[in-house]
């Protein structure tokens, strides 16, 4: 019973980072319908300025990760204008291209100005100190990354709900021409959606680089949203939290008493059987464009 | 018109004994020069190894600012596979059938090694120390491979009987990497403890894209194991010791060389790496080992790109090296690749940086004996701020 008990909170505690990555791929998607694939890779090179101004340059922790989330917001937004926004008859597919290409670069950047060595981040909250709930351990960073995983999907449900704004971004996704017609500056919109986007991915970065940073790192939460994201139906924010979560626990229980091998994969045979039985995902409100 | 024939003629022979001459030459070998091949991970994420073949250049560049070999220069050709077998082959091929290279040296990776591996002995080109402790170069044994690189198999093999023998421990599991490097672990250790009538009380395996390690540790405190074999790569290494520390799960952690990078692993693991048993295959970054001194001074000091670190990994591409330099020495001006086999086929004890390196004929009954050259290890221990501490002498396993 512990050890199931065990497989659940630790399935939880890796379903925060997922959570984080999908929420960001889930605004991009929302907004633009592209599936942004650079964004793993956008939070690494904001990870690795923040581990440099951490550890080269002795800024405070506050500073730092400050500093780290105004990057994010420019990045996310100067990538959208600079590059997306320029790109000539854009359509869904060639915007994924050019998201995948930008990934390249950015990791690139980062392998080249940092070096493949494994290295770690100082943080406040320890990775290998643990909160126990009787025989269940769970570690102290874990704990903070659910707290906000869940704090960043609030924020961001009532923000697209509510807000001017928020309600803007959703008129962006759902007809451009009408949005633009209403007065909504749509190019804007999506930059600053990119921005948004962009911090939330870092925040996900930030919390997973305690632990170790490498060029690839990312490259694991960003499938693993993804797939969450995928499941909850990429518009769902909620939904892709849960699927995240989902994932997460499925993932740790298998690994547990079926195959530990087989560990990683099982996340993509669960989308593959969603895929099947519901199309649109978990949470996913059907959606008909009209002509 | 006439004169024009016999021109075309003339050149037509000139060529075909252009090329008779050139093919009765020994390839890769020139009056002035030696090039030597050697892929390693540059990017990617084995990349951490990259410094093995940085560290086999800049140990060439201090050959040939100290003169060369016999009049003649190294050219080294190093290329990135980005620890990918198909690069590996790739890459190797181009080098091979563009510049021509005499031989290879080092060569990150068991899978980038196996991939390149028939074609290379195919073409009689030798290769002398890949940058891998695998079983499978020496079984089958090969005329032109030599190998330097302590087998995996027999690291588990001094571990567990260290642990066994001056620990007093009896649970014994390991985490290994689900491949070729992992499994030669797994099979060291249970013949080391079956030896002792004991058995693995745990073998798990990690993929190698697996983040978390909860499910593993889980299953390492469920099988109560007292010690932890590390057989994986040094980044899952730390993931496992730091989510032990946060399971409360405190076995005595016994690695595998490739993570006895110890400044390196107490940094990235927060210190948790102080207290992890290694085997390596190496004199101690700041041991006072002449030669390794000398090294650090004239190959490192001198020709290391700027942020190059002074860590095993750097220097291991020096270890595996030294016996191809000290064949090609012995062959004196008389360069050829069967001189050279026989050549290393006559070193014996020969001790650069690492162990002892011996050789002989090549035995197929004898693979051991005639192709693994260096079969003694021993074992340190991580100290505070990654210090050292050593635990034992070298051990030569049977």
């Amino acid at each position: 019973m512990i050890g199931f008990m065990q497989a659940v909170a630790s399935g939880i505690a890796v379903g925060s980072s997922y959570a984080l990555m999908g929420l960001a791929m889930v605004i991009i998607y929302k907004t633009s319908e592209v599936v942004n694939f650079a964004q793993g890779e956008m939070a690494l090179l904001s990870c690795f300025l923040t581990y440099m101004a951490l550890e080269f340059y002795g800024f405070s922790f506050l500073a730092a990760f400050a500093g780290a989330l105004a990057f994010a917001a420019f990045l996310g937004g100067f990538l959208e204008f600079a590059v997306l926004r320029r790109a000539k008859e854009p359509n869904v597919l060639g915007m994924i291209i050019i998201t995948i290409g930008l990934e390249m670069i950015l990791l690139g950047i980062v392998s080249w100005k940092f070096g493949a060595d494994p290295k770690t981040m100082p943080f406040p909250v320890s990775p290998y100190d643990s909160v126990a709930i009787g025989e269940v351990f769970v570690s102290s960073l874990e704990v903070l990354t659910f707290i906000v995983a869940l704090t960043v999907m609030a924020v961001l449900f009532l923000f697209l709900r509510y807000s001017k704004l928020g309600v803007a971004m959703k008129a962006t996704q759902q007809n451009t021409v009408a949005a633009r017609l209403m007065g909504i500056r749509t190019n804007r919109i999506l930059m600053i959606t990119w921005g948004i986007s962009s911090v939330v991915g870092c925040l996900a970065g930030l919390l997973i680089s305690p632990i170790t940073m490498q060029p690839y790192m990312m490259w694991d939460p960003m499938l693993k949203g993804f797939a969450a994201a995928v499941m909850g139906g990429m518009t769902s924010l909620p939904g892709s939290v849960f699927g995240a979560y989902l994932i997460g626990i499925i993932e740790n229980l298998f690994g547990s008493y079926v195959s530990i091998e087989f560990k990683s994969v099982v996340a993509f045979a669960i989308i593959v059987l969603v895929l099947c039985i519901k199309p649109s995902g978990l949470f996913a409100r059907h959606y008909v464009k009209k002509v | 018109m006439k004169m024009k024939r016999i021109l075309v003629v003339a050149a037509v022979v000139g060529m075909v004994f252009g090329i008779s001459l050139g093919a009765g030459a020994e390839q890769g070998v020139t009056d002035t020069e030696i090039h030597i091949g050697q892929w390693g991970p540059q990017t990617g994420p084995a990349a951490p190894w990259g410094s093995v073949a940085r560290g086999t250049g800049d140990y060439f560049k201090m050959i040939n600012a100290e003169g060369g070999i016999h009049g003649r220069k190294l050219v080294y050709h190093m290329f990135d596979d980005g620890y990918n077998p198909a690069k590996t082959k790739a890459g190797v091929k181009e080098l091979q059938e563009s510049i021509g290279m005499f031989a290879y040296t080092g060569g990150v990776g068991t899978a980038c090694g196996l991939s390149v591996v028939d074609y290379l002995m195919e073409r009689k080109i030798p290769w002398v120390g890949p940058s891998a402790g695998s079983l499978h170069w020496i079984e089958p044994p090969h005329k032109y491979l030599f190998a330097v690189y302590p087998l995996y198999y027999i690291e588990a093999k001094a571990l567990c009987r260290y642990a066994i023998k001056n620990l007093g421990t009896k649970r014994i599991a390991i985490a290994y990497q689900n491949d070729d490097y992992g499994k030669n672990g797994v099979k060291g250790a249970a013949e080391e403890l079956a030896s002792h009538g004991l058995k693995l009380v745990a073998e798990i395996p990690v993929e190698k894209s697996d983040t978390d390690m909860k499910p593993h540790v889980m299953k390492l405190k469920q099988a109560k194991a007292d010690a932890v074999l590390l057989w994986v790569t040094p980044i899952h290494a730390v993931r496992l010791v730091g989510t032990g520390h946060a399971m409360r799960f405190a076995p005595q952690w016994l690695s595998t060389s490739t993570c006895s990078d110890f400044p390196l692993m107490y940094k990235i693991s927060k210190g948790l790496w102080g207290g992890v048993i290694a085997a390596t295959f190496g004199e101690m970054p700041d041991a006072k080992d002449p030669l390794l001194m000398k090294y650090k001074k004239d190959a490192y000091g001198k020709f290391a790109a700027k942020g190059e670190r002074w860590g095993l990994f750097y220097y291991a591409g020096i270890i595996f090296s030294e016996p191809l330099i000290e064949g090609i020495k012995r062959c004196g001006r008389d360069l050829t690749r069967e001189r050279l086999v026989k050549e290393m086929e006559g070193i014996k004890n020969f001790k650069g940086i690492g162990g002892r390196i011996s050789y002989a004929p090549l035995d197929l009954a004898e693979p051991y004996k005639s192709r693994q050259g260096m079969k003694e290890v021993f074992l340190v221990k991580c100290l505070k701020d990654g210090k050292y501490e050593k635990l034992t002498d070298w051990m030569e396993i049977k």
